[in-house]
């Protein structure tokens, strides 16, 4: 008998046919195959982000490029004062879970309350970033000054807050008191308030200061920030 | 499916609050008596894998509770649990739900299932925080059990239930232990004789009694108040 | 990846390893409780690691029931007709003249699919060898077809 190549399959297929496993659906059942792959999780944990956060999100977005049409010259700075703020919802934000009592409910659930952390984190960090994105350019294009700088003068207000507010939060004081990262924000927008109508000279030097070393400085927050976020997750678990 | 806990042990710094605790459970509703402080939920914690042992084992049918396997077929009722503020009780059923992994559509319907369960199906779409704490915990009840958990761990339960939540939820806990392992924290002596079949017993970190009531020891109620009171 | 697929590929393995459904359901369930113990959950990439489970739990069950070379009595294949009926009792008779090796080869790679590369880690063959032994087998096969047709 002749055969091709590619009936070999299809004849082995009928030769090496088992009969039906009587307890397959029964044995599957309790393991619960589901998987839930990354992407999924963080479309999840997404359509659980607060709609405040998208409203405080877009509002900033909406004041820049407002701000930018009609050339207020002072809208860079009110982005520079907004930021922390976006930082500290966005840490409100993460700190959800134990704020409310659901910690443990997270916990018992399929994934660790790490992952659901964790994915939230990524969330608002790339809301975040798109709202840096979308503003660094516009406010660039608007005043002069160059997306870099402009990006970094207010992306560090923003990185400043945040690693300071995972830090506080973590503490015995952060648990028990849930105001403490719009308070660092606070602080931290006034600061940059006062720098900036104290002496416009001073103002000048830290943007060329800016335009030089502008990315390094991010790129230190920027670690300093995800450090935080890391013993951040670390912490996690361990309290219960 | 077996449950095993093996010399299960968790100390912290200056106190044992488990101590070298091991049994097995299979289907059926098992009562966890003891007084307050006595380790029943750090326990229950341990088995619920949100909390690491110091020492000892815990699997089910082999799975370690470490692991998303054992999760997977794991409902879990804190003591005290709270709920983010803008959620109804559907919403929270669902949003637990998600994370357990089920798929959209089959946790909408169990869901519905399970409100109707809990006798909340007509307050479904209200604000958790307008209910009475006997109403949340009936929303806890329902959230542990959308995934039709093999393993049922519910952390006094029946707090906060007024008498005739009382009696709907152990007619609940009844029909699903036919199929599941419930355990079930209480100091409530008459919970347990009610519904439960299988006991454990503990004080200061230790299984003081396991197994069915033994009549010949004389009335529970009489033995519990002896032993803890 | 899909469970229930995961689990007729190991499934028909150990079936046509052990010629028992009960055994090999056993070995199935037992090899996947292991492996989700330990790993959590089950990638394609991984299929490697179940299978070698499975295999060591079949090699401890050969030892005790000794099974014939193929089982006698696999399922109905639905929807055959006269002569395929024939030509799959002819295979079959070709295959059980084929030593284990090469049709555990054959079974791994035509009818569950499974990479050369999985093939390889699973009885700790290179990839080249791999190729080389399903060509082996697949001669060997048809030589005992054209012999018996």
């Amino acid at each position: 008998m002749k055969r091709k190549k590619d009936d070999l399959d299809t004849l082995l297929r009928e030769a090496f046919a088992a009969p039906e496993p009587a307890g397959r659906e029964a044995f599957l059942k309790t393991l619960r195959p589901r998987e839930v792959s990354t992407m999924q999780m963080l479309r999840q944990q997404a359509a659980y982000i607060r709609v405040p956060v998208w409203l405080f999100a877009a509002l900033t977005v909406g004041l820049t490029i407002a701000g930018a049409s009609v050339h207020l010259e002072e809208t860079v700075r009110l982005m520079v004062m907004l930021m922390p703020f976006t930082a500290a919802v966005c840490v409100l934000e993460t700190k959800r879970s134990e704020r409310f009592g659901m910690s443990e409910l997270e916990m018992a659930t399929r994934y660790s309350l790490r992952s659901v952390i964790l994915s939230r984190m990524i969330v608002l960090g790339i809301l975040s970033a798109l709202v840096l994105c979308i503003c660094a350019p516009v406010l660039a294009a608007a005043f002069g000054g160059g997306v870099l700088p402009v990006g970094t003068r207010i992306l560090i207000p923003y990185l400043v807050t945040m690693s300071a507010s995972l830090a506080v939060e973590r503490s015995p004081l952060g648990r028990k008191n849930g105001l403490l990262s719009p308070g660092i924000a606070l602080v931290v927008a006034s600061l940059s308030f006062l720098f900036g109508s104290y002496n416009p000279l001073l103002v000048l030097r830290y943007l060329e200061v800016l335009r030089s070393f502008g990315l390094p400085i991010a790129a230190f927050f920027l670690l300093l920030t995800v450090y935080e976020q890391w013993k951040t997750i670390k912490s996690v678990e361990a309290f219960a | 499916m077996k449950l095993s806990v093996d010399r299960i042990t968790k100390q912290y710094k200056n106190k044992i609050a488990v101590d070298r605790i091991s049994f097995a459970l299979t289907e059926g509703v098992t009562g966890l008596l003891g007084a307050n402080g006595a380790g029943k939920t750090t326990l229950m914690r341990m088995m619920a894998g949100i909390l690491d042992p110091t020492g000892g084992e815990i699997t089910a049918d082999g799975v370690p509770v470490q692991t998303e396997g054992y999760r997977a077929l794991l409902g879990y009722l804190p003591q005290d649990f709270g709920y983010y503020p803008e959620f109804t009780a559907r919403e929270f059923v669902r949003y637990i739900a998600a994370l357990k992994g089920l798929e959209k559509k089959h946790a909408k319907e169990k869901t519905e299932e399970l409100l109707e369960l809990v006798g909340l199906s007509d307050v479904a779409g209200k604000k958790i925080r307008t209910f009475s704490g006997g109403m949340k915990q009936r929303v806890g009840i329902a959230q542990a059990l959308v995934n039709d958990p093999k393993l049922l761990i519910l952390d006094e339960p029946t707090a906060g239930l007024d008498p005739k939540e009382r009696v709907r939820f152990r007619n609940l806990i009844a029909e699903v232990g036919k199929e599941t392992i419930v355990l079930f924290s209480t100091h409530i002596v008459s919970d347990v004789e009610h519904i439960a079949g299988n006991l454990l017993m503990m004080r200061d970190g230790q299984l003081i009694y396991e197994g069915p009531w033994d009549e010949s020891r004389g009335d529970l109620e009489q033995f519990y108040m002896e032993e803890f009171e | 990846m899909d469970l229930e697929l995961a689990y007729d590929r190991i499934y028909r393995y150990a079936y046509f390893r052990l010629g028992e459904r009960a055994a090999a359901e056993d070995i199935t369930q037992e090899a996947f409780l292991r492996f989700l113990g330990k790993y959590g959950q089950l990638r394609e990439y991984d299929m490697r690691i179940l299978y070698t489970i499975a295999r060591n739990l079949c090699i401890d069950e050969y030892r005790r029931i000794k099974p014939e070379a193929l089982p006698e009595e696999t399922a109905e294949v639905p929807g055959l007709s006269v002569d395929g009926q024939e030509e799959r009792i002819l295979v079959r008779d070709a295959l059980s003249k084929l030593p284990a090796e090469e049709r555990e080869l054959l079974l791994l790679r035509y009818v569950n699919d499974e990479s050369p590369g999985t093939i390889g880690k699973l009885l700790k063959l290179s990839r080249f060898a791999v190729y080389r032994r399903l060509k082996t087998a697949e001669e060997h096969l048809r030589k005992e077809m054209e012999a018996e047709g």
